[in-house]
């Protein structure tokens, strides 16, 4: 039974990524068979699904429509400006982004920031900003986040800083630091904290991606990456106890 | 010491997809500059083709689609101020869909899955995982031509099948899929999985 749901887990992660690599010695010639599937599946669809354009004419028809209602709000009408600001409301409200919930269990925060540091994986490169400087990261924070992290310098305990990127957890934009230690990415996501959520009980590692958490400054950093559990709890020590913040 | 651009996010299968913009203080002071109409021109208007095959994949035909997209736009342009300096293309597909939804609604009711019912088809579809270790047909869906594959995706619930569209066919990322769809991450990795499976279950059953 634990072993079905374990394969269904990876199969979907498969599914996903497209290859078998992550699992190392898990890896079977059956999974290995569902990542060549997947790549195929992808291939397929890229190769014979061509992209249709829109029809000719729907763009005219867009801006005369779009025209039309211009014409409308250049009498407005106590209408027509109630319907428009109600349109606003549903749009503004549908799009708003939602706040972390400090409730949010630190099993689901755990699960979106290990997608986060995957996607970073995948992506032609894991980070929005590149530099070794702190002192270019931490201004990029500061225009894009209200609460930007600390950042330190751990480049003479061999994890050279790589740069910084942008996650999304839930809807809510959070900074997350990313670091590398020989080979291996290890990203590093500071959440508002909002109080002391309890941060026991969550998990450890979560499909061989390790996970090492902490609360400071009404924050709660979340490590994640595939280096050892040691090395990982390494590098936490280290943030923590280093007092060089900008 | 130098800041690089901001990559753009798109997919291996969109290598010459809009380039997708972070928000800036200055893109927001320069938004807060245009009028409506160049705002909309800027926004909506570059978007149009990936806003027609979003609605033509959830509605089924290019005429509906069309309607939609036209819909869609008078919606995107009244609500054009609430547009915040976020992705445009996400913006403009997350109306689409929701334009899409309530369309179907009125007119196909019987064709909607709410995502409750998604929930079974998943367990449903938890047996068709079980057959994983049947023996593999590496080459089989080499052989399936565009009609059948067309028909395939067609074939999957809404919610996974937009998922698939805007990651393999658009080539959006994660987090502009999660946007348009208004779901978290998480859920757009789950259901991006979860249609990619059952697709290729399909075009297996198929053949």
């Amino acid at each position: 039974m634990q072993m079905g749901v374990t394969m269904r887990r990876m199969i979907l992660a498969i599914a996903l990524i497209g290859t078998a690599l992550p699992f190392g010695a898990a890896s079977t010639p059956a999974l290995a068979g569902e990542a060549e599937r997947v790549r195929e599946l992808q291939n397929l669809i890229h190769d014979r699904l061509p992209r249709e354009t829109a029809p000719p004419g729907l763009r005219a028809r867009i801006e005369s429509s779009v025209g039309g209602t211009r014409h409308e709000r250049a009498k407005p009408s106590w209408l027509a400006l109630a319907a428009s600001i109600a349109v606003a409301a549903v749009v503004a409200g549908t799009s708003t982004w939602l706040v972390v919930d400090s409730r949010q269990q630190p099993m689901q925060v755990a699960e979106l920031l290990v997608s986060d540091h995957i996607r970073g994986l995948m992506a032609p490169e894991p980070v929005d900003v590149v530099s070794s400087d702190r002192h270019t990261v931490k201004p990029w924070f500061n225009g894009r986040i209200s609460n930007s992290p600390r950042v330190v310098d751990l480049a003479k305990d061999d994890f050279p800083l790589i740069g910084g990127r942008v996650d999304v957890l839930g809807r809510t934009p959070v900074s997350t630091l990313v670091y590398r230690r020989a080979k291996h990415l290890i990203s590093l996501t500071a959440v508002s904290a909002d109080g002391a959520p309890a941060l026991n009980g969550g998990p450890r590692s979560i499909n061989g991606y390790n996970i090492v958490r902490w609360i400071e400054n009404g924050m709660s950093y979340w490590a994640i990456s595939d280096v050892e559990p040691k090395e990982l709890e390494l590098f936490a020590q280290l943030f923590r106890s280093s007092q060089n913040e900008l | 010491m130098s800041i690089t651009p901001l990559r753009p996010r798109t997919g291996p299968n969109s290598p010459d997809g809009p380039p997708v913009r972070l928000v800036t203080p200055g893109a927001q002071e320069s938004i807060g500059m245009l009028d409506d109409n160049a705002l909309f021109r800027t926004v909506v208007m570059p978007y149009i083709d990936e806003a027609y095959r979003l609605a033509r994949w959830l509605t089924g035909n290019g005429t509906d689609a069309e309607d939609v997209v036209q819909d869609a736009s008078v919606r995107a342009f009244r609500a054009i101020r609430s547009y915040a300096g976020g992705n445009p293309r996400a913006w403009l597909l997350s109306i689409v869909r929701n334009t899409a939804y309530s369309w179907l609604r009125k007119n196909r009711p019987a064709t909607i899955v709410s995502v409750d019912d998604l929930e079974a088809v998943e367990l449903e579809h938890g047996k068709l995982d079980e057959r994983h270790d049947e023996t593999p047909e590496s080459s089989l869906i080499a052989k399936v031509d565009a009609e059948q594959l067309r028909a395939a995706i067609a074939k999957l619930p809404a919610a996974f099948r937009e998922t698939l569209v805007l990651r393999d066919i658009e080539g959006l990322d994660y987090r502009e899929i999660a946007e348009a769809t208004e779901v978290p991450i998480g859920t757009v990795m789950s259901r991006l999985a979860r249609a990619r499976r059952r697709l290729l279950e399909t075009l297996r059953q198929d053949d």
